[in-house]
């Protein structure tokens, strides 16, 4: 049968363009289509067969910042796909990486500045100039700073990362004077850092599944989420598939990690903690730490004693661990001792085995012993920074433009790490009781609040406190919400600042290796910023000369190009224009770094002035760069007491050799990994890893429950939901419920129910599925916005414009609900980590 | 629940039915009477059948077009290319056979046009070619609404080799039915009784005998996918009472199969015809069907053999494989 | 503009054909485009996919990039990925069975069509819609035992996976292959017994959907589960979504 031809125009056009394309590609099909490429990196329109411009970019979806190919048509970004260069994502792209196409063409974008006229949060909005909204903005923050009150200009920020925070902080916020600089850690896995800084220093951990053997999971959705998730999944996917990897999932739901683990284990929330100090007790017990993990505590602090032997350290933790027992732990978590043994002895035997936790490990009360327990259970098993294990984070190191010499001496208000005693060492602050300090106003208020990708009223618990603190006008006399997207917390600004996508914007990227090799990547513009839109880092250029104080650099591409064209290794490649062409690089003749605690340190080293050997904790550490004011004083306090010593650390002395060991980082710790913490003890705190009951679980009525928020692959917490594929994928989030508990409750599939915390209560639908324990419900964090543009809440944006034919198309009309509003801010004593993880609640049929 | 086929196309399955049933039965009826069986009223009747036959076909068509997704993306004439090919897709073939129907029910009632159209006007000849033509033309048709649904493994509700026969006989009952509708309401008086009884007595008896057909292939249809164990069975159940439950614009879809389909559909004009036509069959006695009656059983039948298709369509886009 | 010329007799259907050649091509020692379509004939490819259902973790990266590749308007999916969810606590699993058009060896879509809109093509036995042919009489979604078609909005036209043969065709995978952060999809020529896919299907247990239906799928899954919500034992709990518009498995 022959084809028919209509003649319409539209046809004609595509017929035409049909066999030009075929035309012009002809000569490539020959010789590419020999093979079909496992990785392309390129794309073709499917009308046409014209290839796709390829524009290299990073993604900025979550943090993860995978480096990515942006696909461009007809001036238009039409796809977005995998950078088959980058070594940490072998060109995988997951799904919200993709989505990301709708963060530039979202029909509710905020596209010029806005100015709120009415009364704060009453939604009523005046289109200004940028220029009129600058000179506002710089004319306050100016007055502030010649007054000499820097401090009362807050910034907080959510996401701002490797470019974006050097300029805007160490560079921009630096000059102008303010300490008063919020960030999100708190909320999202500080206590997991401060923890490790407590243990092996500078935080993160990554997870060698190209190498390991054995991986066992506590509290980590990586198949879903993490904060390295694409290059880690892919890698794990590959070890469980191609090695046959046993793993095995702790976690109070099946998510989809649990889902392909070899073991899914249900834990009673919070109680991780007990099962892993279980596991290390039987493998004392039974002398399985012999061999890698007798090897390796020499490097640890088992004592308070500097110059412990292995055999005081072996006898310490048997001593430690004794009242620890599977069966103890049983009782507490759940989990059957036979199968805490039968698991703490795979761990223990088969080598290397990679210990893998992260938010359902240490979002509770006592997050920062669950993941000290870790770092215990990793080192006594000698699977520390080795192939295979749990390893010393590699990521990029950039040189950039600093800016201004003469930076003040930064000044700020002290509202950034909670109340006095609310926690000992919260190295990443409280930005969950931020609202509440300025509230309290005893450590004094901004006089300007901005925030930056980040939402203070949605991503923290309490969201009605949020949102009552922020609109009251008397508490913050003026707020500025930098974002392109009209979010719940933008409706309490008196000043929305519209900030590109990331898909408009230039960065350099630094994000952590799974290969323990540094990749280096960019961020470009894929097509130009849409409206009036700028990308915040060239705002404050202009802020800063406005009020001048000229950073040195008038635009982030400047700044991104003279990081590029100063960075060693970048710079030989091509620098700039070589990173605009290929978006990555990365050093071909460098080796994966492992094993980075046992390098030596050079006698030229020690012997350098200022140079002191600490006897109490067997610390080199050069006392200048400590906040001594003498060597005696700096000796007379040791390092362990002085101020900032740990800025000083040169290496850790352990015999007679120094070694660069652990280096601490925001504490006073010593170059060993710090299973006894001297720092804890004297806050009264356990050295060793030990068990905290969580208070609210001890008393639990027969009938309530424990509720417990996650992550889905398709979204990105309440920054996603505006992409109509990711939203069209995930939606609504009902509550997960198990059969048992739904029963005794008279509730069903898709019935209605109330969840009632001390805080209040919401109302939310049931799902009602056995992959969830009886004694826990699971509410995403996701969903459940009343703003943020129609795909997200059915909710028009101030600025929003109705083209978008896909409006029409949209067919849900459920966007879920937000548990936060019946979460608590309530930190981890310890490390003051927002604990999303310990709500108690009751839960009836609507 | 979203249909990809909805009410355009259960109209186009009925009225195409109908039409085909009209004429066919115009053309039964007219030919037939050759032979005598028909008092001269046959002439009327035929007459009725063919006049009435083509419209309903061609708003079927119609309903069709208006049911494409060109259509609705508005390329209003893009079903053209359904001429453009021949192949061996039942709707292809249909496309064809459909045209040639309509050409051939426009021509012939075309020959019956004229109010004073007799057995002995100049067109008798044409009518009688064009009678014999219509009759195969308009089985066809009838048979083929079933073999459209019929041709597919995929929707198993429809992939049975009784539903051609069910939606015959329901095709061509419904155009009884028609015929005697719009006797019952044009129908000229001065006709005389006996001949009027006469010819109603032969309708209605055939129309009866068509029922019971239809009775018989429904209850095969249902039997065979009755006994038939996964997707037929769990297909079929969703029309049996206990079984699937499937709500269709707020209504079960088992009780309006049983009552409108079988109930009023079939059962109670049935009944009614038997209460008038076993008499005369067995007693010889005077065949006198109310005329009140005579406008209630055909639209009853009428009632019946939509919901049919509408009942159909349905349960076999609600039903799909099990398994996978 | 001569190329303008020629364009006008080409339709989007010679497109559609001759695109593939190329790749046929591929399979041959292509040495000039005239020797192209002769080689086509010599060795039919065959292409396929086999989905490694224990590598596939359920991310939804295919679903996205699909939408994305071919802008699949909301509401309609060409690629999709469904939840098979079993058990009683703590004994649960959930399985992932990722889903697209089979392009059967026997496409019941290609019987019924009216038109010839829809096709397999000879050169490498994807099944495509001509959208320029189609009318959206909506036959092939009803015969399509997979679910797997839909009507585009857009052009009125069925519409489904076409196997990305704009791009396999130019020598990239398919854009939900080559995002696949499981490496769940392989992709390639089944009569090929030298391709990855075909060394995979050989040495391994392999099943296709649907099997009854004898349509013969060219796409193969390893370790597939099965289970089905209407083949659910009394008080055995297997839930299975979609995550589609139609939550609900068809
Ligand atoms: N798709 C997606 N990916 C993301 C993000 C996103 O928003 N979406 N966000 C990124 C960011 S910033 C972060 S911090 C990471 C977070 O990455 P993860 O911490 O891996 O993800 P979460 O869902 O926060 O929590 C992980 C799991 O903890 C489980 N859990 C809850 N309570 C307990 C418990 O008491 N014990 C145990 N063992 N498990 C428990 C939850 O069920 C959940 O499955 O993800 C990053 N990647
Ligand atoms: N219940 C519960 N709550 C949680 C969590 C949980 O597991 N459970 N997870 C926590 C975790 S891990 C984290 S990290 C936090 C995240 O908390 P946040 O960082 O505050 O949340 P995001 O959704 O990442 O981004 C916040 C805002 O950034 C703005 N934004 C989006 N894109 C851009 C951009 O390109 N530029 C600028 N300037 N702004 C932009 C949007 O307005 C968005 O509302 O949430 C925490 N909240
Ligand atoms: S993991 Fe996904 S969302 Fe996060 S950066 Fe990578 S591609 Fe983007
Ligand atoms: S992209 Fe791959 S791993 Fe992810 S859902 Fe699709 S098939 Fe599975
Ligand atoms: S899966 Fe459906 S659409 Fe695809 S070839 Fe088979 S029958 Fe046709
Ligand atoms: S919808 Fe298009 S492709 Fe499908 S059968 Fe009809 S004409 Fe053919
Ligand atoms: S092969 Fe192409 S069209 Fe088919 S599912 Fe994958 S991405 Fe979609
Ligand atoms: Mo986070």
């Amino acid at each position: 049968m022959t084809a028919l031809k209509m003649t319409t125009r539209r046809d004609f056009l595509k017929l035409g363009a049909a066999s030009a394309a075929f035309a012009m590609t002809g000569g490539s099909i020959l010789t590419q289509a020999r093979e079909i490429s496992f990785q392309s990196g390129r794309d073709y329109s499917p009308t046409t067969g014209k290839e796709r411009k390829a524009v290299p970019t990073a993604c900025w979806q979550c943090v993860t910042r995978c480096p990515e190919i942006g696909f461009v048509e007809d001036g238009r970004l039409v796809k977005i796909g995998g950078q088959p260069d980058s070594i940490r994502t072998e060109g995988k792209l997951c799904a919200k990486g993709q989505g990301g196409v709708s963060q530039v063409y979202d029909p509710d974008r905020i596209l010029y500045p806005l100015r709120r006229v009415g009364k704060r949060g009453e939604g009523k909005w005046k289109r200004v100039s940028w220029d009129e909204a600058l000179t506002e903005l710089a004319g306050r923050l100016k007055k502030l700073r010649d007054e000499g009150h820097p401090e009362k200009f807050m910034f907080h920020y959510g996401r701002m990362k490797a470019s974006s925070s050097k300029l805007i902080k160490s560079v921009f916020l630096a000059t102008y004077g303010t300490g008063t600089i919020g960030n999100h850690t708190s909320i999202c896995e500080g206590g997991k850092w401060t923890a490790q800084e407590l243990t092996w220093g500078g935080h993160y951990d990554n997870w060698d599944f190209d190498n390991t053997r054995y991986v066992l999971n506590f509290g980590s959705n990586c198949f879903e989420a993490h904060t390295n998730h694409t290059p880690v999944a892919h890698r794990l996917a590959r070890a469980l598939a191609d090695r046959n990897v046993k793993m095995v999932t702790f976690d109070v739901r099946l998510s989809n990690t649990a889902a392909k683990s070899s073991e899914w284990i249900p834990v009673k929330p919070g109680t991780d903690g007990a099962v892993i100090l279980a596991m290390c007790h039987e493998i004392m017990a039974r002398d399985l730490y012999r061999g890698e993990g007798e090897a390796f505590l020499e490097f640890c602090k088992v004592t308070n004693a500097a110059d412990a032997t292995i055999s005081e350290k072996v006898a310490a933790l048997k001593a430690h661990l004794a009242q620890y027992t599977p069966e103890w732990a049983e009782k507490i978590s759940g989990v059957s001792a036979g199968k805490i043994r039968e698991i703490a002895v795979e761990f223990a035997t088969v080598k290397p085995a990679c210990l893998i936790s992260y938010r359902g490990a240490v979002a509770h009360y006592n997050g920062n012993d669950t993941e000290r327990a870790c770092q215990m259970l990793a080192s006594i098993t000698g699977n520390i920074d080795n192939p295979g294990g749990r390893c010393k984070a590699v990521g990029a190191s950039w040189k950039y433009p600093k800016g201004p010499k003469d930076k003040p001496k930064s000044k700020k208000l002290n509202i950034l790490d909670g109340f006095k005693g609310q926690a000992a060492f919260p190295t990443h602050h409280m930005s969950h009781q931020v609202l509440k300090m300025i509230r309290d106003g005893s450590a004094g208020r901004p006089d300007v609040y901005m925030w930056y990708c980040y939402t203070p009223v949605y991503a923290n618990g309490n969201v009605q406190e949020n949102l009552d603190i922020l609109q009251d006008e008397s508490l913050i006399p003026f707020t500025v919400s930098v974002t392109p997207f009209y979010d719940e917390s933008a409706t309490m600004a008196d000043l929305i600042l519209p900030d590109a996508s990331y898909l408009e914007r230039w960065d350099w990227e630094d994000m952590v290796s799974p290969n323990q090799v540094a990749e280096f990547y960019l961020r470009q513009p894929v097509v130009k910023p849409l409206g009036e839109v700028r990308d915040f880092k060239d705002v404050v250029c202009e802020l800063a000369d406005r009020m001048g104080f000229p950073l040195g650099f008038n635009s982030a591409e400047e700044f991104v190009r003279e990081s590029c064209n100063m960075t060693p290794g970048v710079k030989e490649a091509g620098g700039f224009e070589y990173m605009k062409a290929h978006g990555v690089w990365h050093d071909t003749n460098a080796k994966p770094r492992f094993y980075s605690y046992k390098k030596l340190i050079k006698a030229d080293a020690l012997n350098k002035d200022g140079v002191i050997l600490d006897q109490a904790t067997g610390v080199y550490w050069n006392w200048h760069k400590s906040k001594a004011h003498s060597e005696e004083e700096a000796i007379a306090k040791g390092y362990t007491h002085t101020k900032k010593s740990y800025k000083g650390y040169v290496a850790q002395k352990i015999g007679d050799a120094a070694y660069s060991g652990f280096k601490p980082d925001k504490v006073n710790k010593s170059g060993y990994l710090e299973l006894y913490s001297i720092l804890l003890e004297e806050k009264g705190f356990g050295p060793l890893p030990t068990f905290m009951p969580i208070p609210e679980h001890q008393n639990m009525k027969a009938d309530e429950l424990h509720l417990t928020t996650y992550k889905v692959n398709v979204q990105a917490h309440s920054r996603t939901q505006n992409c109509k594929w990711l939203t069209e994928i995930y939606h609504d989030n009902p509550a997960w419920i198990n059969p048992v508990t739904a029963t005794a409750r008279g509730i069903s599939e898709g019935d209605n129910i109330k969840v009632r915390s001390p805080l209040g209560e919401i109302t939310t639908k049931a799902k009602v599925t056995p992959a969830i324990a009886p004694d826990t419900i699971a509410i995403s964090h996701h969903l459940g916005h009343w703003q943020y543009g129609r795909y997200a809440s059915g909710q028009k944006g101030p600025t929003g414009t109705d083209a978008d034919q896909e409006l029409q198309r949209k067919w849900w009309s459920d966007y879920g609900m937000h548990p936060n509003w019946v979460i608590a801010n309530s930190p981890d004593p310890i490390n003051g980590q927002q604990r999303w993880m310990d709500t108690v609640v009751s839960v009836s049929k609507a | 629940m979203e249909l990809n086929w909805g009410m355009p196309v259960i109209l186009y399955l009925f009225l195409g039915g109908l039409g085909a049933g009209a004429m066919t039965m115009s053309a039964f009826t007219f030919l037939r009477s050759g032979g005598g069986g028909f008092g001269p009223n046959y002439f009327a009747e035929a007459r009725y059948g063919a006049l009435l036959a083509p419209l309903p076909v061609m708003i079927g068509c119609g309903m069709l077009i208006f049911e494409l997704g060109s259509f609705h993306a508005g390329y209003w004439f893009k079903w053209i290319n359904l001429y453009m090919t021949i192949n061996l897709s039942p709707m292809s073939i249909g496309t064809w056979l459909l045209t040639l129907f309509i050409a051939i029910s426009l021509a012939y009632a075309f020959t019956f046009l004229k109010r004073d159209a007799s057995p002995d006007d100049s067109f008798e000849p044409m009518r009688k070619i064009l009678a014999w033509m219509a009759l195969p033309v308009g089985i066809s048709v009838a048979i083929y609404t079933g073999v459209l649904l019929g041709a597919m493994p995929a929707r198993p509700f429809w992939n049975s080799p009784v539903l051609p026969l069910v939606f015959l006989f329901s095709s061509l009952s419904t155009g009884v039915a028609l015929i005697l509708l719009a006797r019952s309401l044009f129908g000229n008086s001065a006709v005389a009784e006996s001949d009027h009884a006469q010819s109603s007595y032969l309708l209605s008896s055939t129309d009866t005998v068509l029922i019971g057909f239809e009775l018989l292939a429904l209850f095969l249809f249902l039997l065979f996918a009755q006994l038939t164990v996964g997707d037929v069975g769990h297909a079929a159940s969703v029309i049996l009472f206990g079984g699937t439950s499937i709500q269709m614009y707020g209504m079960n879809l088992a009780a309006t199969f049983w009552f409108w389909v079988i109930l009023v559909g079939l059962l109670i004009p049935l009944a009614i015809e038997l209460r008038y036509v076993v008499p005369r069959l067995l007693h010889q006695r005077e065949f006198a069907l109310p005329r009140v009656a005579e406008f209630m059983v055909p639209v009853a039948i009428l009632i019946g053999g939509f919901v049919l298709r509408y009942v159909v369509v349905i349960a076999g886009q609600v039903t799909g494989p099990i398994g996978i | 503009m001569s190329k303008e010329h020629k364009s006008s007799s080409q339709s989007r259907r010679e497109f559609l054909k001759k695109v593939g050649a190329g790749t046929a091509v591929a399979a041959g020692t292509a040495l000039l485009p005239e020797t192209a379509l002769s080689q086509t004939e010599e060795r039919k490819v065959q292409y396929g996919m086999l989905i490694d259902t224990r590598r596939c973790i359920g991310c939804h990266g295919c679903s996205v990039a699909c939408k994305a590749e071919f802008d699949v308007p909301l509401g309609f999916t060409r690629s999709w990925v469904e939840y098979v969810e079993k058990g009683d606590f703590p004994n649960v699993s959930r399985n992932f069975l990722p889903r697209l058009c089979n392009h059967c060896t026997h496409p019941p879509c290609v019987d019924v069509c009216p038109t010839g809109a829809t096709f397999k093509r000879e050169e490498d036995g994807i099944v495509v819609v001509d959208p320029d042919v189609c009318i959206g009489c909506k036959y092939c979604i009803q015969a399509c035992p997979y679910d797997a078609r839909f009507i585009n909005p857009e052009t009125g036209s069925a519409d489904k996976c076409d196997f990305c043969f704009h791009r396999v065709s130019q020598g990239s995978p398919p854009a939900c292959v080559e995002t696949c952060i499981g490496r769940a999809r392989i992709f390639g020529d089944l009569n090929d017994p030298n391709s990855e896919i075909s060394r995979l299907i050989a040495t391994n247990p392999v099943s296709v959907l649907r099997s009854e239906q004898g349509t013969e799928p060219n796409v193969y899954y390893i370790a597939a589960d099965h289970s089905d919500e209407h083949q659910a034992r009394e008080g055995q709990h297997i839930r299975v979504t979609t995550h589609r518009k139609q939550l609900e498995r068809r």
